[in-house]
């Protein structure tokens, strides 16, 4: 019921990328609010989705466990928070995007921007449903923890936001390259650029301290250079260049520009690279 | 080299600080560069460059390793240079020495400057040198300072007022500690720093294998050093629990009771994810395994006779009929919840033996198509538990350090400054008329669509 739902969004998101493209090109308010239309309605259904996922996974887990009061029950709601596996990760990762997107960034959501964001969470929710697997299991006794939700909220959030500004990144370069009337003005996107990568930069640094403070209780360790840790601690630092780089003379636009898809860069090895090319403690993710 | 004022600072303050400061002399060359925010970017760079390498190398392994992946020139080289413990060598550790450096050289020159500038209030001598962001009319008649201080309150916040002899003045500020913000989260990661060095040389960290029943005063710290404990400890029971036959774990657990001076002082359940400490130790779940506690008891089928056989562990027993020999060489207390089972190695004749794991309560997973059908009748075994041992006092300091993150983050990102002032001067017949100044150095945008509501509304609320 749910993957069919999510795949219903999948198609929605697509439709929403293309309605922005072509408002953006034939300059057509009417396209550019029904895409907007259509996005509220993608994610509402997304959000469905993803509550759906979670009763299903609290059924099955109450099933094995059945939880006795309100505080069991409550522990139990919160541990089946379906974010427990790649493929529940990549749902929620595209689920961030648009929430993102359309709750913070309202603004700026438009245009060749907003058909950034609805792409790059068609494709996420794409790779998602053909080609991982989509099955609920039961949760292994490290991931039993409380820091699951907060940790993995935090840093997809986080993700979502260098996402954001990794669109707004390629716009920028395109912009400074060939000014157009219908991209928003270099100065303008900086702006963006730099609200997003800080908003980004909280969530990430919050993902990383909440993890450590999980780790310490888990394994007893609150760093042990995990590959997904250092990864982490990389796009961490790139990002705090970014931001310390802005304050440099010669530093702002182009090659604040850069940094930001070269952080984006990092993001997407520590959410995928790593758990396909190194082994590490989250191996558990794939 | 440097440039703009260090550190950590972009929107100019509304107003020098100190407006008839003498200018200071030249600082000489070390303070400029340890506070140059030049440098930061630079570390940062090179400590993300140099922990790449890090995850791109296999780290903390033998010499021979490397010299087998790498060959024998560069693998040793790689030895000798400390690029095999990446994180411990200067390649990183003196960049992060460096930064810590340049930090609390930025922290020492900007903080009593920052400090100052959140101690100072919003006084008219400032306010008036506002920027005025718009104006608004005030019939006669009604006295304006009741609307104009409400409109305030519910847009922005509660005003100050101030009364002069001919102008009435109102004033709001948000985000004066705001200058405090980078110096909060830069000081938080100082703490972590610290917390890490600490941990560094005072903690102690080792593994305890404990098997059920048996009692133990000393843990083991790297390959051979044995620490005591300051206490005992003992291991009553050992559980491992599956979701289902063939399924995924769902638990393990310790119970473990404590005993010092002889006398018992605490019982705990240790699970992952829920560590016990006792006398300053803390005990980790890690990692369970299984003992054989005797014989394994098989009972063989062979052309219709049925036997039983003792087989100690890793010792052949020849089968009935003396055609082949059997060896259990491994048991387990449950193994992918299908309950004890024991790994056999069947030889029949020259060549391999047949390898496979036979079930004490699953007779049905029997391996197929052998000429003796072998059951296990008892396999005794002993559960032992490997728990992580650590004590480390750096943690206190780190966890402070993430602390101080969130109050750190809040004013530096989230508490852009803005000031405010609404001037109401005295005209003619007994009529206001109003100004609206303000200024917001960070956030132009939200302030601009504020400033909007505000100017909007004391329009409004001054219209008859």
């Amino acid at each position: 019921m749910t993957s069919l739902l999510l795949g219903v969004v999948m198609l929605a998101y697509l439709a929403v990328g293309l309605l922005f493209l072509m408002g953006e090109l034939w300059s057509s308010p009417r396209l550019k609010s029904a895409a907007l239309t259509l996005f509220w309605a993608g994610l509402g259904a997304h959000t469905a989705a993803l509550l759906g996922r979670w009763v299903e996974s609290y059924q099955l887990a109450a099933l094995h466990s059945p939880p006795a009061g309100w505080a069991d029950i409550l522990q139990l709601v919160v541990f089946q928070a379906p974010l427990s596996n790649f493929y529940e990760s990549l749902v929620f990762f595209s689920w961030c995007l648009p929430a993102l997107g359309l709750l913070s960034f309202r603004r700026y959501l438009a245009g060749y921007l907003g058909a950034v964001v609805a792409i790059l969470a068609c494709l996420l929710l794409a790779y998602a449903s053909l080609w991982v697997d989509s099955r609920i299991k039961p949760l292994m006794p490290a991931l039993k923890s409380n820091w699951l939700l907060i940790h993995v909220v935090t840093a997809f959030l986080g993700y979502a936001a260098f996402a954001l500004a990794f669109g707004t990144a390629l716009l920028y370069l395109a912009t400074e390259r060939r000014p157009r009337a219908s991209l928003p003005p270099a100065a303008q996107l900086d702006r963006l650029l730099y609200r997003a990568t800080i908003f980004g930069f909280i969530l990430l640094t919050l993902g990383i301290l909440t993890g450590a403070v999980w780790a310490e209780t888990a394994w007893g360790r609150y760093w042990s250079w995990d590959p997904k840790e250092t990864w982490s601690l990389i796009t961490w630092l790139i990002y705090a260049s970014l931001l310390h780089a802005r304050l440099l003379k010669g530093w702002q636009g182009r090659r604040i520009a850069w940094l930001a898809v070269l952080g984006f860069m990092a993001v997407l090895f520590t959410y995928f690279g790593v758990s396909f090319l190194l082994s590490g403690l989250h191996s558990y993710l794939t | 080299m440097r440039t703009g004022p260090c550190p950590w600072e972009t929107g100019n303050p509304s107003r020098p600080v100190t407006p008839s400061a003498p200018p200071s002399p030249p600082k000489p060359w070390l303070w400029r560069t340890l506070t140059s925010i030049r440098l930061t970017v630079f570390l940062l760079l090179i400590l993300a460059a140099v922990a790449v390498v890090g995850t791109l190398l296999p780290q903390d392994q033998p010499a021979a390793q490397y010299v087998a992946r790498y060959g024998e020139t560069l693998g040793s080289l790689l030895w000798v240079l400390g690029l095999s413990r990446i994180y411990y060598s200067p390649w990183f550790l003196l960049p992060v020495f460096l930064l810590a450096l340049n930090i609390l050289a930025c922290l020492v020159h900007g903080l009593p400057q920052a400090m100052r500038r959140s101690r100072q209030r919003l006084d008219w001598d400032t306010a008036r040198t506002l920027p005025e962001r718009g104006r608004f009319n005030c019939p006669p008649g009604a006295d304006p300072r009741p609307r104009v201080a409400q409109v305030l309150r519910r847009e922005l916040g509660r005003p100050r007022a101030l009364s002069f002899p001919d102008q009435e003045v109102f004033l709001f500020e948000r985000g004066r500690f705001r200058p405090l913000g980078p110096y909060v989260v830069h000081l938080a990661l100082l703490l972590v720093l610290a917390g890490g060095l600490i941990g560094k040389f005072w903690s102690i960290e080792g593994q305890l294998t404990l098997p059920v029943g048996e009692e133990a005063r000393a843990f083991r710290v790297g390959q051979h050093k044995e620490v005591p404990l300051p206490f005992q400890v003992r291991l009553d029971s050992f559980q491992v629990k599956f979701y289902e036959e063939g399924g995924m774990p769902k638990e393990f657990r310790s119970d473990l009771t404590f005993f010092q001076d002889g006398q018992e002082a605490a019982r705990a359940i240790c699970r992952v994810n829920e560590p016990v400490t006792f006398g300053g130790l803390t005990f980790y779940q890690a990692s369970y395994g299984t003992q054989p506690a005797g014989p394994v008891r098989l009972k063989v089928q062979h052309g219709g006779v049925s036997e039983t056989v003792d087989a100690p562990l890793r010792r052949p027993v020849d089968l009935p009929g003396g055609a082949a020999q059997v060896m259990a060489f491994r048991v387990e207390g449950d193994l992918q919840g299908y309950g004890p089972a024991v790994q056999l190695a069947l030889r029949l004749g020259p060549g391999h033996p047949l390898v496979f794991w036979a079930f004490q309560n699953h007779p049905e997973l029997e391996e197929k198509d052998l000429p003796y059908r072998i059951y296990p009748e008892s396999i005794p075994f002993k559960y032992y538990s490997v728990l992580q041992v650590k004590r480390d006092p750096g943690v206190w300091w780190v966890y402070a350090g993430f602390l101080l993150f969130l109050p750190g983050f809040y004013l530096a990102f989230l508490r852009p400054p803005q000031r405010w002032a609404v001037v109401l001067e005295k005209a003619e017949k007994g009529a206001w008329q109003g100004r609206l100044l303000g200024t917001s150095p960070r956030g132009r945008e939200e302030f601009q669509a504020r400033q909007e509501r505000v100017l909007a509304q004391l329009k409004k609320g001054a219209a008859p």
